[in-house]
């Protein structure tokens, strides 16, 4: 479904992705996992067109995308959860979401997705017409996720889902991608807390310095030496 | 003295720069009178655009209430010198001090503002002095011009060209050693996040309230030249026409080198002057001009002469390396 | 699923009562400052009679609609426009240069529903004229920029504009000379009576137009698609992207929208303000009066803050004297400077603004 071939990106002379090449099929549940500061938003950001990419090719459902601006990428079926989350916070969850669904034509559409976000984080429904800025940390991640499923995707790209939250929230988020992945939503998810991710992915990729160093199924990458001593501290 | 050099960032160029600028009324056709009037006209635009650039390129306030500030120090130094009959050599420096305390007071009130806020107040603050200026007819004769002394008897612009090339020198000299001191680092700080500058210990109050004052009082001790120079006082030399005018040169220097804005004033206005006396028939053209040139350097060159000039340099320090 | 009995409790803080969220707004300081106008006003009316309102309207309603666009702009592009004045000043040449010809045509062709239609075309040709500039002046200047570098952009943008403004003003002077451009009057009609005062058509169909106008915009912001896409670029540039709105048309028609809302208010005003270079000074000054004293950002306090920055200048003129309506009002904004950074109205959100 998605395909990166040989992706370069820099910030000004920062050269941060080098020759970056990843495949994911239809239905899958990928992971992104590495240290700090090796590139995995970086790889979620070109993908998503948010950043310009140097040189390589992105294919998304055989059209090449690289070149195209994020609001075309989004048309395209690709929605991505930032780290930042980049919520309008002077709007309202419920104008949050609705401009999720700027791309979407038709009401009935609209107020299905809507239904199917409140069903899934009904939290978001308690807080309906609260101002976005003022939700707590876990909310805005459950809102930033909602949004980006109302343009009713078909890879949805999730960038550290865990970051900053309390534990019990970290598990709602999680079980809500899973619920998300069986429904057939393709999941690209970029994580720290690898014990976590391992848990319940299908395949991984690990980026160190900018290059995928290693790529394997759940099993192998849990089995792994490297993996085992530097992400899961055994 | 070379330390000394090194630290008022004197180099080879500056010297050279500064040489001809000494030399340059003898030599045809500077020597004629109405191209040293133009001269003047650049001097006095560059000496405003470090004074300028002191606090817009370090503590990153862009004042621009500018001529605000510079017009009050003339009229103050203008009014001394006519109610009180004291020489103009004095009042110049008198005068100064009446921008440094609404720079002093500016200071402590802006304190609480930021970016686009402080630049829209400072911009109130020189409206609202032109305003007066304007509405005191009693006391500044309004648009009618306020006639005033000169510093010198003669009719020749020599002397004048020396004093403000002076002038403009020592303004440079004080602002760089200001901020070759542990100011200049603080400033900076301010400059580019006033929060992490507080919380490393760095009082925001006093050393914005110092550069303001430095600035305003230099722009106010320029602007007393620029009325015993000219002899007359007009409320539009307080105008933001007139701001834009040395914020433009400032930035197309490069802010935050102080020495930008005297380089690009001399050639600059120097041009614009010309271009209108030749095209007199075309009025506005020399504007219109300057206004592409503005957003020429802007879209392209945003770092101004500063930045090209470091750029050579680098590029002439690669080379030497390359070739030892 | 739950959801659907915990989602009440999002219904209970609709169903507030409307009385309460009022008082409630009363007391912040955008409700203070406007009752607060709202008396003045009423003074001044009965003190100096009901024209002062009037005025008001005409001049208030205009300097609103000059704002509400520079808010736009700001919100949406970030950028801060000292050549908005430049764009009234457009409208005012428009204006005049569409409706003398008419006017002279109407002279020796006497034709009634041309002089009741030909202010209008005057002044929506100014509006369309005022949109195309915009369009320009962001394919010229600030499309190249954004292309370029997004560094420093405030700053730069600040700087363009003060270009921009130089260029226009001197255009002006160039082409058209420095001579003023203006007219009596659009329409050649007895002034009606309104409450004991006599109003010209020409003061009533401006602050009925600009009345109408910060209606339709507000309606437009608040409820049709692209008004909410304009808010959301306004609101995270980044995230708009994200949801699939093309930013770089949003921006145009934030430009758009903004010249022409000036454009607009200059044709309108063609009467009062006849068009020379710098016609544009004091409706930039005025409008940037209304942004700092409601603060940035903030599209319904620009619409508010308009009319009462003509309350102060008309009051100031009235009591004062002619000539200082620059001078008291600036030293008054000054002061609310000092008492509050962010304006009147202002919210606590920090923004991109304060860098």
């Amino acid at each position: 479904m998605l395909e990166v071939n040989n992706l370069n990106t820099c910030y000004d002379f920062l050269h941060v992705l080098w020759d970056v090449s990843l495949v994911i099929n239809e239905g899958e549940y990928v992971c992104l996992i590495g240290p700090n500061g090796a590139g995995k938003s970086t790889v979620l950001k070109s993908i998503a067109g948010l950043i310009e990419i140097k040189s390589g090719e992105i294919f998304f459902k055989g059209i090449s995308i690289g070149d195209k601006k994020g609001d075309q990428i989004c048309r395209m079926g690709i929605s991505l959860v930032s780290e930042e989350m980049n919520l309008f916070t002077g709007m309202t969850v419920m104008e949050n979401l609705s401009m999720g669904a700027y791309t979407i034509r038709g009401k009935k559409k609209k107020e299905a997705l809507m239904n199917f976000v409140f069903e899934l984080f009904p939290r978001l429904a308690e807080r309906r017409i609260q101002l976005a800025g003022t939700l707590s940390g876990g909310e805005r991640k459950m809102l930033a996720i909602g949004r980006s499923l109302m343009s009713d995707p078909s890879l949805l790209l999730v960038d550290e889902p865990s970051l900053g939250l309390a534990p019990r929230v970290v598990d709602t988020v999680f079980q809500a991608l899973e619920v998300l992945n069986k429904k057939g939503v393709t999941i690209f998810l970029v994580e720290q807390n690898v014990t976590k991710t391992l848990q319940v992915v299908d395949r991984g990729y690990v980026l160190e310095r900018g290059k995928i160093v290693l790529e394997g199924s759940r099993v192998e990458l849990s089995r792994n030496e490297h993996i085992r001593k530097i992400y899961l501290g055994v | 003295m070379k330390k000394f050099q090194d630290r008022i960032g004197l180099s080879m160029p500056g010297l050279l720069f500064g040489v001809f600028l000494l030399l340059l009324p003898w030599f045809p056709p500077f020597n004629k009178e109405y191209i040293l009037r133009w001269l003047i006209a650049a001097l006095i635009v560059g000496a405003s655009a470090i004074a300028f650039d002191f606090s817009g390129g370090f503590i990153a306030v862009i004042n621009f209430g500018f001529m605000g500030f510079f017009g009050l120090g003339a009229y103050t130094s203008a009014l001394l010198a006519i109610r009180f009959h004291l020489s103009p050599w004095l009042t110049i420096f008198i005068g100064a001090l009446s921008p440094a305390i609404l720079g002093l007071l500016s200071g402590l009130v802006s304190l609480r503002l930021r970016g686009m806020m402080i630049l829209c107040f400072t911009w109130f603050v020189g409206l609202a002095l032109m305003g007066l200026a304007t509405k005191l007819v009693f006391l500044t004769r309004g648009s009618l011009g306020l006639p005033c002394p000169t510093l010198y008897k003669t009719a020749s612009n020599v002397p004048y060209y020396y004093t403000i090339l002076g002038m403009m020198f020592v303004t440079y000299l004080v602002m760089k050693l200001v901020i070759q001191s542990h100011y200049g680092l603080a400033f900076r700080a301010i400059g580019q996040n006033m929060e992490a500058a507080r919380t490393s210990g760095i009082n925001p109050l006093k050393f914005r309230v110092v550069n303001f004052i430095l600035a305003c009082a230099f722009a106010g001790w320029i602007g007393g030249f620029y009325a015993h120079y000219y002899g007359v006082l007009t409320p539009d030399l307080m105008s933001t026409a007139k701001t834009t005018e040395v914020l433009v040169i400032a930035y197309i220097g490069g802010r935050g080198s102080l020495w930008g804005g005297a380089v690009a004033a001399v050639p600059f206005v120097f041009a614009m002057e010309v271009i209108r006396s030749v095209l007199s028939d075309m009025p506005g053209l020399n504007l219109i001009i300057y206004g592409l040139f503005l957003i020429f350097v802007m879209l392209y060159y945003p770092g101004g002469l500063a930045e090209g000039y470091r750029k050579i340099v680098a590029k002439l320090r690669v080379k030497e390396i390359a070739q030892h | 699923m739950i959801c659907g009995g915990l989602s009440n409790v999002g219904e209970a803080i609709v169903m507030e009562p409307v009385i309460v969220r009022f008082f409630r707004w009363l007391k912040s300081s955008a409700g203070i400052t406007i009752l607060v106008t709202l008396v003045i006003a009423a003074y001044a009316a009965m003190d100096q009679g009901a024209y002062v309102i009037i005025n008001i309207l005409v001049t208030g309603g205009m300097w609103a609609l000059m704002a509400m666009g520079l808010t736009l702009m700001f919100g949406v592009m970030n950028i801060s426009n000292f050549a908005h004045g430049e764009y009234f000043m457009i409208g005012t040449l428009v204006a005049y240069y569409v409706f003398t010809p008419l006017h002279q045509h109407l002279e020796s062709h006497p034709n009634h529903l041309l002089t009741l239609v030909a202010p209008v075309i005057a002044v929506f040709s100014a509006f369309v004229v005022g949109g195309m500039s915009g369009i320009l002046t962001d394919r010229l200047v600030f499309y190249p920029l954004r292309k370029r570098s997004k560094e420093n952009w405030l700053m730069n943008c600040f700087l363009l504009t003060l270009g921009i403004s130089v260029i226009l003003i001197n255009a002006h002077q160039l082409i058209f000379g420095t001579q003023y451009k203006g007219i009596v009057r659009y329409w050649p009609l007895p002034p009606v009576s309104l409450f004991g005062v006599y109003i010209s058509i020409d003061r009533l169909f401006a602050s009925v137009l600009a009345i109408v106008t910060i209606a339709i915009f507000w309606v437009f912001m608040k409820y049709t698609k692209v008004g909410q896409a304009l808010r959301a670029v306004s609101q995270d540039e980044t995230g708009a992207l994200m949801v699939g709105i093309s930013v770089d048309n949003i921006q145009l028609l934030a430009m758009i929208m903004s010249c022409a809302l000036a454009a607009m208010a200059g044709g309108s005003l063609l009467f009062m303000y006849p068009s020379y270079p710098t016609v544009g000074l004091e409706p930039l000054y005025n409008s940037w009066f209304v942004i700092i004293i409601v603060g940035f950002g903030n599209i319904a306090g620009a619409a508010a803050g308009g009319f009462m920055i003509a309350l102060l200048q008309i009051l100031t003129r009235v009591y004062v004297g002619e000539g200082w309506e620059y001078v008291i009002p600036v030293l008054l904004i000054a002061l609310v400077l000092i008492v509050k950074p962010n304006g009147l109205f202002g919210s606590k959100v920090r923004g991109i603004w304060e860098k």
